[in-house]
């Protein structure tokens, strides 16, 4: 038997070609790829973070090499709404991926401002919330660490969203990260992204400094998958499965195996990270590893895998 | 059929066709392009650097790691790191690279046991390298430390493209054994500091200098320099100085040539992520409008105009 996998997902009231999404930060805006990655081999694309004004980031060093992992403190560094629109947007048009754009600011209003200006334009789909991000001084992670607050940035979004899908990106950074996610899900998510990264420090002991400026950066890579793995799976048992609202799952994904630990999981779809500034054009090599596995063990519906953790 | 136009760069793979020891903390790693990769590299600029993956390669016999390093051979390498060329080739539809390396940390460590043969895959070739020479008719070159493999790489194309320039190059270290060339100190000191094959094989002559005088001028790379052109008759209309280095000696470099109304190119070095421009993690700060921005070593970069930095 040598049948075609269907690698379709169903995705916050959207069809996916497949469930394979790069995450934000991590590919920039497609227009840096060409070389490296067919972008439109993807299910799903998120941009870098865009802000209603362009923000400089933080100072360097930016990023830290860890054991299986990197901290990153880039501080949301962005060229802003306007040239967002006049620049990278007409890059992102006609692609057949799936494009989210990751919005993040400093307060509620700056979020609506963004979405309400991009709502209705035409190449995308729908936007990833960023609450969780731990490199900025206001807004980020001081958003996603209130259950109150996330209910509450994430309706006043979803009013402004012109019927876009809403994801909201959760900080593990919390004591239960079910609780922010059942929170975005009351103020309106349709979908649930995560994890960002960890909150972490490195130390140069010669200096008995910091290795960043920003002093803590959100740690990524392999060492964070198996925490995200069950983070993922206890917001899909306790949150997302009944309420109906799909997980993009993701932290360390290097290889198809990781990815379908993920969709085993409970995530629908997932995202693809660190891994690219390594290969960037692994994800598109994680499509086809994952379609190789259903063929292995006779799925003829990528979908089916999705939650089967038994 | 539509022809499909050759690749500038990508990810390619290389063969290690040697890996040489040439002092106690200083390697040469030569690799060979073939197909895509060699058009790739053969189209590469002083000042290009590439991404190496040696995450997959061996950490060295316990006795054979420094032992200031024995706690950073223990460290996994995730992401992949950035070197610039020391020298270029293309023959026979192969491109062959020098990449002169110093032994610093887990992923350079792991780089001293790649053998003939061995296989490394390569993302490149990246960023800006110097620009090529507008009229000048001499160039000065300025290498501190490890910023020499670059400068190596400038005076085979100066040699090759510009061969009635007049080119002088000055090396510098703290100490004779952290000089990044093959040149044995012995010859430095036999031919008092103006010998340093990596340039006299392109006809160009060399000056040494080292912090503590043990080999050639004593003093740094920026202090013989100053030295020379204070004795040395320069116009500075046609003149240009392409320099590699610590970004302190790259800032005293621009400080001398600003003085002098000297055109000054300068390679930046940043830690990286990706090395294409989506991390924005190797930000360097420039001149902009009577403000600051920050542009990004990879992709704007390597190579920025000096008077555009911010030291």
């Amino acid at each position: 038997m040598n049948e075609m996998v269907d690698m379709m997902v169903e995705f916050g009231g959207m069809g996916l070609a497949n469930p394979v999404f790069t995450a934000s930060g991590t590919c920039g805006y497609a227009d840096e790829l060409a070389e490296f990655m067919d972008v439109n081999a993807l299910g799903g694309f998120v941009t870098k973070s865009v802000t209603l004004k362009p923000r400089k980031g933080n100072l360097r060093p930016r990023i830290v090499e860890t054991n299986a992992g990197m901290l990153n403190a880039i501080g949301l560094a962005n060229v802003g709404l306007e040239k967002f629109i006049e620049e990278k947007l007409p890059v992102l048009r006609g692609r057949s991926a799936a494009v989210f754009v990751n919005v993040a600011g400093e307060r509620i209003e700056e979020y609506v401002a963004v979405v309400e200006r991009l709502a209705n334009e035409e190449p995308i789909a729908g936007f990833e919330l960023n609450i969780s991000c731990p490199n900025v001084k206001r807004g980020g992670i001081t958003f996603g660490t209130d259950a109150g607050q996330v209910k509450e940035i994430t309706s006043a979004v979803k009013k402004a969203s012109g019927g876009k899908c809403l994801m909201v990106k959760l900080t593990p950074n919390v004591t239960d990260i079910s609780v922010t996610a059942k929170a975005a899900v009351e103020g309106g998510a349709d979908a649930l992204s995560l994890v960002n990264t960890f909150t972490a420090m490195v130390i140069d002991i010669e200096s008995r400094k910091c290795v960043l400026a920003n002093r803590t950066g959100g740690l990524s890579g392999p060492a964070i998958r198996p925490i995200a793995v069950y983070m993922v799976n206890k917001v899909y048992t306790e949150v997302a499965k009944d309420a109906g609202v799909p997980i993009l799952g993701g932290g360390g994904i290097r290889t198809a195996s990781d990815a379908i630990e993920f969709m085993i999981a409970g995530a629908s779809a997932v995202s693809v990270g660190t891994a690219s500034f390594i290969e960037p054009g692994c994800a598109v090599k994680i499509i086809e590893g994952i379609k190789k596995y259903c063929e292995r063990h006779d799925i003829s519906k990528v979908s089916e895998l999705v939650g089967t953790l038994k | 059929m539509t022809e499909q136009a050759a690749k500038t760069k990508g990810k390619f793979s290389a063969s290690v066709s040697f890996n040489r020891q040439i002092k106690p903390r200083y390697w040469r790693l030569g690799l060979e392009f073939s197909g895509e990769g060699a058009v790739a590299f053969g189209g590469t600029r002083p000042g290009q650097f590439a991404e190496l993956d040696l995450s997959g390669a061996a950490v060295p016999a316990e006795k054979a790691i420094p032992e200031d390093l024995r706690d950073a051979a223990k460290r996994e390498v995730l992401l992949r790191r950035p070197f610039s060329f020391a020298k270029v080739e293309s023959k026979k539809g192969k491109t062959h690279v020098d990449i002169l390396y110093c032994v610093l940390g887990p992923a350079t460590l792991r780089m001293t046991t790649l053998g003939h043969g061995d296989v490394v895959s390569v993302i490149g070739p990246l960023g800006n390298g110097y620009k090529a020479a507008e009229g000048e008719k001499r160039a000065i070159l300025v290498a501190g430390g490890m910023g020499a493999p670059p400068m190596q790489h400038m005076a085979q194309e100066l040699t090759a493209e510009y061969p009635t320039m007049d080119v002088i190059a000055f090396g510098g270290a703290k100490s004779v054994d952290d000089l990044p060339f093959e040149t044995r100190p012995d010859q430095i000191l036999k031919e008092l500091g103006f010998y340093l094959r990596e340039f006299a094989e392109y006809g160009i002559q060399s000056m040494v200098a080292t912090d503590d005088g043990s080999a050639g001028f004593a003093g740094t790379v920026t202090d013989c320099l100053a030295d020379w052109l204070g004795r040395n008759e320069v116009n500075a209309n046609e003149t240009v100085i392409y320099a590699c280095g610590p970004e302190q000696m790259l800032a005293a470099v621009a400080e001398i040539a600003k003085e002098r109304h000297i055109d000054c190119q300068v390679s930046m070095e940043r830690l990286m992520a990706c090395g294409i421009g989506v991390c924005q993690s190797c930000v360097v700060e420039c001149k902009c409008d009577g403000d600051t921005e920050y542009k990004l070593c990879c992709k704007d970069g390597p190579v920025f105009d000096a008077k555009e930095v911010v030291f």
